[in-house]
């Protein structure tokens, strides 16, 4: 009787690993869309889908053996049959379904195609040390006149830096879409506001060619600011920019 | 021994399973994921419950503007703000009444949701964001704001709803009425016979009268102001824009007939197919002969959007190009692509001319790194080939007076070429000097196998360059010049075909189309009507080619083998299981 019962557990194991792969693959996205409230699918990254897969593997393997007798019934689905016409299908099923899959497996590890470009980037570079230093000549100045230079940060930031970054800072300025890095998104508390502001200066005046290799300074539309505008607008600019997308630099930790 | 039997099962079968699912990732990496990232702004209809209009959310609007809104549209909500002088489309004068997307009759204020749908979706193509990080609460009060600037919203209380009718919905018979009512309703005059909006009117108004007024191109669907579902069209042609040349077609059309237009402008419109790889098509026969050859209608083009050079001084923050197309093809001599951008007007001069310019890295990267996107830099090299409408001009004059005077175009050819020397300099007229040793030369390689039938004819010579930085452009000397183009602009679109040899001798200079390499590409589109020039100009980042490839016959053999040895370990582990069966 228990022989009968669970000489199925092959197909439930292959079973078990195809639903992994659709909610990897399928279902996944839409979960980590709405979770993330992004406007578009997250697809799974297809390193991460290869380790999952291959996790997904080991753990029915590893269900499938823990006891001498469950492996048994594992291995029995193979024996053959003289009555249960569904098991005789799922066996020619899957005789056949393997070879397949190895050969196609094959075809598209030969068939010669070109991969999808690899770009990968570092997002915060290490500050360069001339500009570590540095300070916001602005920072001490009374309240007042604080608002007053952000307010004139904000209307050279408008002028400078809106066609790419935005209105309001979120990386949606009209010419945005036409580059593939795309300008960064200062509202997103990961960005800026986690940098402290000589880095935001850093940036702005090197822009995309002042950026190490690992951060990919060839794809950076970022203009090197250094000579259009002078060091006094720039922080300015980082001021009306911080208060634009509402969010505070990273305050410096005191040296003792 | 049958525990042994049963390790060796085992391990074959973690095999089988390994395998599988290997097979699994690989199918799970076939559906190709496209790394662009476009996000357009789309008109969104939804309104949140109203909140009342109290003098405490005029107030509190008011905090708001004066916080967000008034760098573009003004603190007096005059339009004026210190961000509209680099605008363009300008921003909206709230003072007077040139509300464009709007619910209500021509020449009506809109109500108060047009203006909060507005304020919630944004505008693609210009500088007016989605205010999603506004509450619905904030959006209420900033319409009731920006109402006070208009004394009238408060005087003329009702407003008439632009009338919809009983809608018609989307047939091939009424996609064909709509394409005649295009005509008849004089729509062609100014977004044009085919929608790029190169109709008379609009050509006459923005480049002789110098006008701010630019009729929709109606082939750009992601552009569309106030949303592009047929409903939205329609919405338009009823309400018409305000204090603009687009009137309400309400009191000249029916209902019925507008509703057909609407099909029609949406049967014409398109959406941006942006691909990050352009696969460069294998030609079985002959390439394409001319921009208009039909063998370029059997491809589909990746369109790649355009943003105005800001990198570096001078910075266009105006462009008048915004996206541009491209498609290719190849066989074993050379590669061909096809360029086509919308351009309402064909005016070329030697200073102001239309123009367009493929970039690739000298030398194709082995890693990841690049050359800057914007003309390479000191290390890495970049190889630039610019058409220019003006140059093309002047060489085709300059041929069609050789072909009249004399013979000398056909034999004169390799004396001169050697008298250029290496530093021809950038001009067009000297350029149309060096043509014709060109032919010569360049062919020296080619010429054994060359058929007695002349490749691209009527094509002239581009302008190859090499850059490494802006300020590092130098032309390559004459007898490297290999690039060839044939422009043609037709109903205001450039359609630019241009040429190159697969692989050239100049390997230090010139960029070798290899198989199976992704090859970036960046391009870059002037307006000369723009005053467009240099510097100025609509730019891309980096973008790849890789030409298409045949299937070799040994991936099959190796996949035939792959089945075999899969049968064959799979029938003996059945066998092994079967001879001795696990005990239960």
């Amino acid at each position: 009787m228990a022989k009968k019962k669970d000489s199925y557990s092959m197909i439930w194991a292959i079973l078990s690993i195809i639903v992994v792969f659709v909610i990897i693959k399928f279902v996944s996205p839409y979960v980590f869309k709405i979770l993330l409230k992004k406007d578009h699918a997250m697809p799974t990254p297809s390193t991460l889908m290869l380790w999952y897969m291959i996790l997904g593997v080991l753990g029915a393997l590893v269900y499938v053996s823990t006891s001498d007798l469950k492996w048994a019934s594992f291995l029995s689905f193979m024996l053959p049959t003289e009555d249960d016409k569904t098991k005789k299908l799922l066996q020619k099923m899957i005789v056949i379904a393997f070879p397949l899959l190895l050969g196609w497996f094959v075809y598209s590890g030969t068939v010669p195609g070109t991969a999808s470009p690899v770009e990968l980037r570092i997002q915060h570079p290490t500050l360069l040390q001339k500009y570590e230093k540095m300070e916001n000549p602005y920072s001490h100045v009374s309240e007042d006149l604080k608002l007053k230079y952000i307010e004139e940060g904000k209307i050279l930031y408008q002028h400078n830096c809106r066609p790419c970054h935005g209105s309001k800072a979120d990386g949606n300025g009209p010419f945005a879409n036409a580059f593939r890095l795309r300008p960064i998104n200062f509202t997103d508390p990961g960005t800026i506001g986690t940098v402290v502001e000589s880095f935001a200066f850093w940036r702005i005046m090197e822009g995309g060619p002042g950026l190490p290799d690992g951060s990919t300074p060839w794809d950076s539309a970022m203009p090197a600011w250094e000579g259009t505008l002078t060091d006094e607008q720039v922080w300015k600019i980082i001021m009306g920019e911080y208060a634009t997308a509402g969010v505070v630099p990273r305050q410096r930790e005191e040296m003792e | 021994m049958r525990m042994k039997k049963y390790e060796l099962c085992n391990v074959l079968k973690f095999l089988k399973l390994f395998i599988m699912s290997i097979a699994a990732f690989i199918l799970s990496t076939q559906i190709g994921y496209s790394q662009t990232s476009q996000l357009f702004r789309t008109y969104k209809k939804e309104v949140s419950s109203k909140i009342s209009e109290t003098n405490e959310a005029i107030e509190a609007g008011k905090k708001l503007y004066e916080k967000k809104c008034y760098y573009c549209h003004g603190i007096k909500g005059d339009g004026k703000g210190s961000a509209a002088l680099r605008l363009d489309p300008k921003p909206r004068n709230f003072v007077r009444n040139e509300y464009k997307v709007r619910s209500t009759a021509l020449g009506e204020l809109p109500t108060d949701e047009d203006l909060f749908r507005i304020i919630s979706s944004g505008i693609e193509g210009t500088a007016m964001p989605f205010w999603s990080s506004l509450s619905n609460e904030e959006r209420w009060q900033v319409v009731y704001y920006i109402k006070t600037f208009n004394p009238d919203f408060k005087e003329k209380e009702t407003k008439v709803t632009a009338d919809e009718g009983n809608i018609v919905p989307e047939s091939p018979e009424s996609v064909k009425k709509g394409s005649e009512l295009f005509k008849e309703a004089k729509c062609i005059h100014c977004h044009g016979k085919d929608g790029k909006a190169d109709g008379p009117i609009t050509t006459t108004l923005e480049g002789v009268w110098d006008l701010p007024y630019q009729a929709r191109n109606l082939t750009k669907g992601w552009l569309f102001k106030g949303g592009n579902s047929v409903s939205d069209i329609h919405r338009t042609l009823s309400s018409g824009f305000n204090e603009s040349p687009m009137g309400s077609y309400a009191g000249y059309l029916s209902s019925e007939d507008r509703w057909h237009l609407a099909h029609f402008v949406k049967s014409i419109s398109r959406g941006m197919n942006t691909e990050v790889v352009l696969t460069s098509k294998i030609a079985m026969d002959d390439l394409p002969t001319v921009p208009d050859d039909p063998m370029w209608d059997t491809i589909n083009a990746v369109e790649i959007p355009l943003a105005g050079q800001i990198v570096a001084k001078p910075r266009l923050w105006m462009p008048s190009v915004d996206s541009i197309r491209i498609k290719s093809f190849y066989n074993n001599e050379d590669i061909v692509f096809l360029l086509e951008w919308d351009d309402k007007t064909n005016v070329q001069d030697e200073t102001y001319s239309d123009a367009v310019a493929l970039q690739f890295p000298t030398k194709i990267p082995e890693a990841a790194q690049k050359p800057y996107f914007a003309m390479g830099d000191s290390g890495n090299g970049v190889t630039i080939w610019q058409w220019r409408a003006y140059d093309e001009l002047l060489e085709n004059k300059q041929q069609k007076t050789d072909m009249n005077g004399s013979a000398t175009a056909t034999d004169g050819g390799t004396s001169i070429s050697e008298a250029e020397g290496a530093d021809s300099v950038k001009n067009g007229e000297a350029e149309s000097d060096v043509k014709v040793p060109d032919e010569g030369a360049n062919q020296e390689g080619v010429a054994e196998q060359e058929p007695p039938k002349p490749k691209f004819v009527g094509f002239t010579n581009m302008q190859e360059m090499n850059a490494k930085g802006f300020k590092n452009v130098a032309l390559q000397p004459s007898n490297s010049q290999l690039t060839k183009s044939m422009g043609s602009w037709k109903d205001g679109k450039w359609k630019v075909m241009v040429t190159s040899p697969i692989a050239t001798n100049d390997k230090k200079i010139d960029i070798q189309f290899e198989n199976g390499k992704l090859i970036p590409y960046a391009l870059a589109v002037w307006d000369g009507s723009n005053s467009e020039r240099g510097g100025l100009k609509s730019v891309s980042s980096w973008y790849y080619l890789s030409l298409e490839t045949t299937t070799p016959k040994s991936v099959y053999f190796y996949v035939v083998i792959a089945i075999i040895i899969g049968t064959s370990i799979q029938f003996w582990v059945i066998g092994r299981v079967r001879r001795f069966p696990p005990k239960v």
